[in-house]
């Protein structure tokens, strides 16, 4: 009885073994079977219950016993990049170090290494080790080239390559590889760098309006409405070529330009001259009078007063009002009207 | 050298998908050999081979005459839920960038970003019962200096494929580029005319 209930024993668990995958297990299998019968029927029996017998559920796989971890075999001077050659989860069975993660419950420790799901479910780096990366580096290494030794500082890159052009990539994950915020080229470049005249200059400035800032001197272009990156830095060194060469152009109607359009204010034929020279030749004509007026004007306009006056009044009007230019039109009025200076 | 051939295997194809700069001065073949319907299929998710490759003849590389790009600065601007993640990957970054010779001018970290909402507790009234969560984004910002076209893309291609899962990152490129020769002189005869004074 005992013989024939170990041998169907023996033969179901025969017929598990064709189900399972691998040579060894049923190998396993066989030479339990060859030594001891008694012992393998021992096994099957209590993992099933012994009063069930062979009419236990036959889903149930016997449990295998695992071996030993692998960081028991491991040396201390492996390659470790054989190990983790590329992103792989943390295996606990293959990473010899004793980490423990997660949060000490009851005043305890944090949970071993076994089965810990925190150690899994966060991204780990043990496949880029320094040694590895260096590894890659130097695999990487024939594909890189050197900078060119002329162009070490700024001042150099902006002599030789004045215009930058900026552009970005995205990297995330999502449904889609594609970013509508990688097609934006902003170009920006200094206006001295440019060849341009006066006229031109102005007129491109003019032209431009908001892209132009007067701290830096530098133009930023921006443009995003063509799909692709390609095409929208064509269109960049288009708008680009096309400003400079319309700013060199003049226009018929350029010479209507009033005094409101201009971008500086001159002091010239202008109305702070024109009363300053009348205060002046009424201040003068009291004195001695049958003069001609425009020898007269002339004079005052080459006089030390009236060009310190005029440098005030333009640096004031140019620059805005600070308390430098301010105490300097004071001290020109002082004098341009001879008011003693008072000793504070 | 597995991870070598890797890499010369779907350089090419991968430069289009992560949109690098067109200039490229080196172009790599593959030997055909390796053109197997058994390769991975060509995207970037599913580019972490599996198998052994056997190779034995290394890729060739071409030189072209087309200009090397310039780039000024190249920004790497991680971010990521996790700190220590970015720790990590900062260390990854930093050391690539050193092992290939590219000199890193500033490494920086932005301040994190902690997006709140509140939400209803319950999904049918209960108005008075909420729940709160909140994101936060941490950055951590790598500054390369002159790096040219083809050092650039080889490492941001490896420093992109090793992106951490939950990583995300955004590269800025600031090129360097000549005046171009149309716009040098201008295209129109300009008769030599006198300064107009304000009028």
């Amino acid at each position: 009885m005992a013989a024939s209930t170990a041998s169907t024993a023996v033969s179901s668990l025969c017929r598990k073994s064709h189900n399972l995958k691998g040579f060894q297990i049923l190998n396993q299998v066989c030479t339990r079977m060859t030594y001891s019968t008694a012992l393998s029927v021992k096994t099957g029996h209590s993992k099933k219950g012994f009063e069930l017998g062979i009419r236990g559920p036959p889903s149930r796989r016997p449990k295998r016993e695992g071996g030993e971890p692998r960081t028991e075999k491991m040396a201390e001077d492996q390659d470790w990049s054989s190990v983790y050659p590329t992103a792989a989860p943390f295996k606990y069975s293959a990473v010899p170090l004793p980490v423990r993660m997660g949060y000490p419950v009851k005043r305890g420790v944090p949970p071993d290494k076994r089965g810990n799901l925190e150690l899994i479910k966060i991204p780990n780096f043990l496949h880029l080790t320094p040694a590895a990366i260096k590894k890659h580096c130097e695999a990487l290494k024939t594909f890189c080239t050197d900078w060119p030794q002329a162009l070490d500082s700024d001042d150099k890159c902006e002599e030789f390559f004045p215009i930058r052009v900026q552009s970005s990539d995205y990297v995330s994950a999502g449904t889609s590889l594609r970013n509508p915020k990688a097609r934006v080229v902003t170009l920006t470049v200094k206006l001295s760098s440019l060849n341009l005249d006066e006229h031109a200059r102005k007129k491109l400035i003019k032209l431009v309006g908001e892209r132009y800032s007067k701290e830096t001197d530098m133009l930023t272009l921006t443009t995003d409405r063509c799909p692709l990156r390609k095409q929208n830095y064509d269109y960049a060194m288009y708008l680009l070529t096309v400003l400079y060469h319309e700013s060199w152009k003049t226009e018929v109607w350029e010479n209507e330009k009033t005094r409101a359009d201009m971008e500086e204010y001159s002091w010239e034929e202008s109305r702070s001259q024109r009363n300053a020279l009348d205060t002046l030749m009424r201040m003068r004509g009291g004195e001695g009078g049958g003069v001609d007026t425009g020898v007269v004007r002339a004079d005052l306009l080459g006089s030390a007063e009236v060009q310190q006056y005029r440098d005030s009044v333009s640096r004031i009007k140019n620059e805005g009002e600070s308390e430098s230019s301010m105490l300097q039109y004071r001290d020109a009025v002082k004098k341009l009207l001879n008011l003693s200076p008072c000793d504070e | 050298m597995a991870v070598s051939a890797c890499f010369a295997r779907t350089l090419r194809a991968l430069s289009v998908t992560l949109r690098v700069s067109p200039q490229v001065a080196r172009q790599l073949n593959a030997g055909s050999s390796y053109r197997s319907g058994r390769l991975p299929c060509l995207t970037p998710s599913a580019c972490v081979h599996t198998g052994i490759i056997h190779c034995t003849n290394t890729p060739n590389i071409t030189v072209t005459d087309e200009p090397d790009a310039l780039y000024q600065t190249v920004d790497v601007l991680v971010k990521g839920h996790d700190r220590a993640v970015l720790d990590s990957y900062e260390f990854f970054a930093t050391l690539a960038a050193q092992e290939l010779g590219i000199p890193v001018r500033k490494v920086s970290e932005p301040k994190k970003k902690i997006e709140r909402m509140t939400l209803l507790k319950s999904v049918h009234i209960f108005k008075k019962h909420r729940v709160q969560y909140e994101m936060r984004t941490h950055y951590r910002c790598i500054q390369l200096a002159h790096v040219t076209g083809s050092t650039a893309q080889a490492y941001l291609e490896y420093v992109q494929r090793n992106l951490p899962e939950g990583v995300a990152m955004e590269v800025t490129k600031t090129e360097l580029v000549k005046i171009p020769e149309h716009i040098l002189k201008p295209m129109w005869d300009i008769p030599p005319l006198e300064e107009q004074p304000s009028q």
